[in-house]
């Protein structure tokens, strides 16, 4: 988005602490309507992100799909749930969830490191050399489409085909 | 800039990881499976809008990650 820098550097740390809050929360909080509902807000906040970053198709993709489709499932399959799976006792913090603790912790400190250190400007200056500066006119929507049309031409029909195939499974699963 | 972003979906990346390895529950574990598949979304995003503005390849490939997600929640809610 073409906003002042200042704007935008608020609305990234904003946004940015909303996710790392609802993730917390996702993962953390025992009841599963609150985790559910906490899912939501990263979604959204992240489609947010995504406007943020140009990319205004896969926004409204986000929110259409993730938003409106997979959070609302997500929800009747909770609402679904028993009583008896409700409210496991959070005090039993078992060794397992220590040493995976230790772990993601590690690979979250391994990632940093790989960011931190790699030369993006180096792959920023090589990359601008190589871009053709002719799509100028055209919108982020009209180049997806563009893309979809002519070089992604078959995974677009491969996907169509794999979404229905799923969704006669599950209702053939479901129906058992 | 770059890095701040990359940083956050690697923190959610990880947060995903710990959920979906200690969820008792599976539709908690199916909830942090979604974390982790937007934390790649998120770097695809960030990758096309830094590094590819014109072709937007990144784009394409987050659209294709949202809809295998959507395959896999429908099946996955099922069970």
């Amino acid at each position: 988005m073409d906003l002042p820098g200042s704007i935008h550097d608020f609305l990234l740390v904003s946004l940015g602490l909303v996710l790392i809050l609802g993730g917390l929360g996702v993962v953390l909080l025992t009841n599963p309507i609150y985790s559910a509902f906490s899912l939501g807000l990263v979604l959204v906040c992240i489609s947010l992100f995504y406007i943020l970053s140009n990319s205004h198709f896969v926004a409204a993709a986000q929110l259409l799909i993730y938003v409106g489709a997979i959070n609302v499932l997500i929800l009747f399959a909770v609402m679904f749930m028993n009583g008896s799976e409700y409210s496991n006792d959070w005090n039993l913090w078992t060794v397992g969830d220590g040493i995976t603790s230790l772990i993601c912790t590690s690979i979250f400190i391994s990632l940093i490191t790989i960011i931190s250190d790699t030369s993006w400007y180096a792959i920023i200056w090589t990359t601008r050399t190589n871009q053709i500066l002719e799509q100028d006119l055209t919108s982020n929507g009209q180049q997806i489409g563009i893309h979809l049309s002519t070089d992604f031409f078959l995974p677009f029909e491969f996907i169509s085909i794999i979404l229905l195939v799923a969704l006669i499974g599950a209702i053939a699963v479901a129906r058992q | 800039m770059l890095e701040h972003v990359l940083v956050l979906s690697a923190y959610l990346f990880s947060i995903g990881i710990y959920g979906l390895v200690t969820s008792r529950n599976m539709v908690r574990a199916l909830m942090c499976l979604e974390l982790l598949l937007n934390a790649v979304n998120i770097n695809f995003i960030t990758f096309s809008d830094f590094f590819d503005n014109r072709q937007l390849k990144g784009n394409i490939f987050s659209i294709f990650v949202i809809a295998i997600a959507a395959a896999e929640a429908a099946i996955g809610l099922a069970n």
